[in-house]
């Protein structure tokens, strides 16, 4: 059985992972270029996760920037100032503290659903980002500088320098790769088999004997400990943290992205992302009210492709899949 | 009355004041059909989503195989034992007939928390869903959406997704409503043979369906027990054809 679903995103994922591992090549020294598609591979991790969480497990959540944010938190907090501390190490650090704050957080908000749970959400993450921002230790509306990024050896081999932007950009685009294969693994095992069922039917998963709210509970931390890498990858990149990262206009805006590249389709979320972050730039470029264009934009692209972007290529490939 | 699997003892579900159930006994026994009629809001969908722990009872008890089972949780019922088919179909439509029957099957055979384990790598879950496709005869249909198979067929599916869950009693919301006579004709042939192995419990409107599958009929009028007997006791009761005609001194 083969891990895509079908032939649209099989060739889509081949073609960006190619592209994606040649594109310094032809950068060579662009360092603007090279840093706009680590962000943007970056936030296409989180829309990824977002996307699992809406689009498979039909748990909409308007506070998944939360994570995002706390990801960059957990690093600068736990890691000493004027240090270079071990990156894999960190990695294992910061989703395993998301993770288990996903875990409490989970308990309360996914005892509510639909409507009830973007609202508590929200509200939690509109919480933690005011505790943030109200913080005199922890930077206030300002934030955290990391002074001092993290080493990447391995049993003290090095491959990595993370200063080096192109180095940094292979390495968001390696994760971006691990977040893919790891939700289609889990889309297609046998807890994917649970999951998808409770999305279509909870009442009838129920009856067939399942807790759903464990099903539920599993993926929210999951895909909430990814966000969380992904805020610690953005964090890192740009060398500091804000309480802005978690405000909820990052949810929103990755919700957009997440419906534009199509729900549950995974491989959309890395679409969505580029797509809107590329008009974003295109259209910044033309005019001061690029939001009203923008905004424009993405009502003709939602009202016309309805499956989104992820749709619109299955529908142009003439195949049906099994979606 | 022998083996009873499924007892439900002084049994009340109560919606504000409306008393859905109220104070109800009744047994099952074990490889028998046990058909519950009644005129419309008598209580019988009320009484099946309680045995099955979908309605938490307001009071009362519910007995399965002698010990209480009442304070289980709904998904808790399934892996008791108890299985049941829902009065509108209720199957996972963009998954193929197998693939439902695999939902079933893979909650009694485990693994489910496994994240990493392809889904179709676990062939003792296949082999039972397959088996529960034949047992209703559509192993025709196993590739097949369950969208695009026919109604009918969805509702034989439906039992098939109950049977997968390897259950002792089958709780069956009318199976046959919406139904052809065709159909009708397919499920209750079905259910003659299923009526060999499991206690079956069946709420249904069509009277000749009933009469010619029952064991047992109970009827229930307002949420209480009125009767228990055989289909040729009950066809010529008179309390019976009171509470379907209503008597004469009813103000309509």
């Amino acid at each position: 059985m083969s891990i895509f679903s079908n032939k649209s995103e099989k060739i889509f994922i081949y073609l960006f992972f190619v592209i994606g591992l040649f594109i310094p090549l032809f950068l060579e020294g662009n360092t603007f270029y090279i840093n706009k598609l680590s962000t943007i591979i970056i936030l296409a991790i989180f829309v990824m996760s977002l996307d699992y969480l809406v689009g498979r497990t039909g748990l909409i959540t308007l506070g998944h920037a939360m994570f995002y944010g706390l990801g960059g938190y957990i690093f600068t907090i736990l890691a000493p100032e004027y240090e270079a501390v071990n990156f894999w190490i960190y990695t294992f650090y910061v989703m395993l503290i998301s993770g288990f704050i996903a875990l409490i957080v989970g308990l309360i908000v996914l005892r509510t659903s639909g409507i009830y749970m973007i609202m508590i959400t929200l509200a939690l993450a509109q919480m933690t980002f005011y505790f943030f921002a109200d913080s005199v230790e922890y930077g206030g509306q300002d934030g955290l500088f990391i002074y001092v990024k993290p080493e990447t050896s391995i049993f003290g081999l090095s491959f990595l320098d993370l200063e080096n932007e192109t180095h940094f950009y292979y390495l968001c685009l390696l994760s971006l790769f691990n977040c893919f294969a790891f939700f289609k693994v889990i889309m297609n095992s046998s807890f994917g088999r649970v999951v998808d069922a409770l999305k279509e039917n909870p009442d009838r998963a129920t009856a067939l004997g399942y807790n759903i709210f464990h099903f539920r509970l599993i993926a929210y931390v999951l895909a909430s400990s990814l966000a969380a890498y992904a805020g610690y990858l953005f964090a890192l990149q740009f060398g500091f943290v804000n309480p802005g990262m978690m405000s909820w206009d990052i949810s929103a805006t990755a919700l957009v992205m997440a419906l534009m590249g199509g729900l549950g389709s995974i491989y959309g979320a890395i679409i969505g992302s580029f797509v809107y972050e590329g008009l974003h730039y295109y259209i910044e470029h033309l005019t001061e009210y690029w939001m009203f264009f923008m905004g424009s934009l993405i009502i003709i692209l939602v009202l016309t492709l309805k499956k989104g972007f992820a749709g619109f290529l299955n529908d142009l490939s003439g195949g049906k899949g099994n979606e | 009355m022998s083996n009873t699997i499924l007892e439900a003892e002084n049994l009340c579900k109560f919606w504000g004041g409306l008393k859905a159930l109220n104070e109800l006994n009744i047994k099952f026994a074990d490889k028998q059909l046990h058909s519950i009629v009644g005129p419309n809001g008598a209580g019988k969908s009320t009484l099946l989503n309680t045995l099955c722990g979908a309605y938490p009872a307001t009071s009362g008890v519910i007995l399965y195989q002698g010990k209480s089972i009442t304070n289980l949780k709904a998904y808790e019922f399934c892996r008791a034992g108890i299985g049941r088919s829902f009065q509108k179909t209720n199957i996972f439509h963009d998954a193929t007939c197998l693939e439902n029957c695999c939902i079933a099957a893979q909650q009694r055979i485990g693994g489910s928390f496994n994240l990493f384990r392809n889904r179709s790598t676990n062939k003792s879950i296949t082999e039972i869903a397959n088996s529960a496709l034949k047992q209703v005869g559509l192993n025709g249909r196993a590739d097949t959406k369950a969208a695009e198979v026919s109604y009918g067929e969805q509702r034989q599916l439906e039992i098939a997704m109950v049977l997968a869950t390897d259950p002792k009693v089958l709780l069956l919301d009318e199976p046959m409503a919406g139904m052809g006579h065709e159909e009708s004709q397919i499920i209750i042939s079905l259910l003659k043979e299923l009526k060999k192995h499991y206690c079956i419990v069946l709420v249904e409107h069509d009277m000749d369906a009933v009469f010619e599958l029952s064991d047992l009929m109970t009827v229930m009028v307002d949420g209480q027990h009125l009767i228990t007997d055989t289909v040729e006791n009950i066809r010529n009761n008179p309390l019976v054809q009171d509470a379907y005609l209503g008597n004469d001194d009813e103000v309509f």
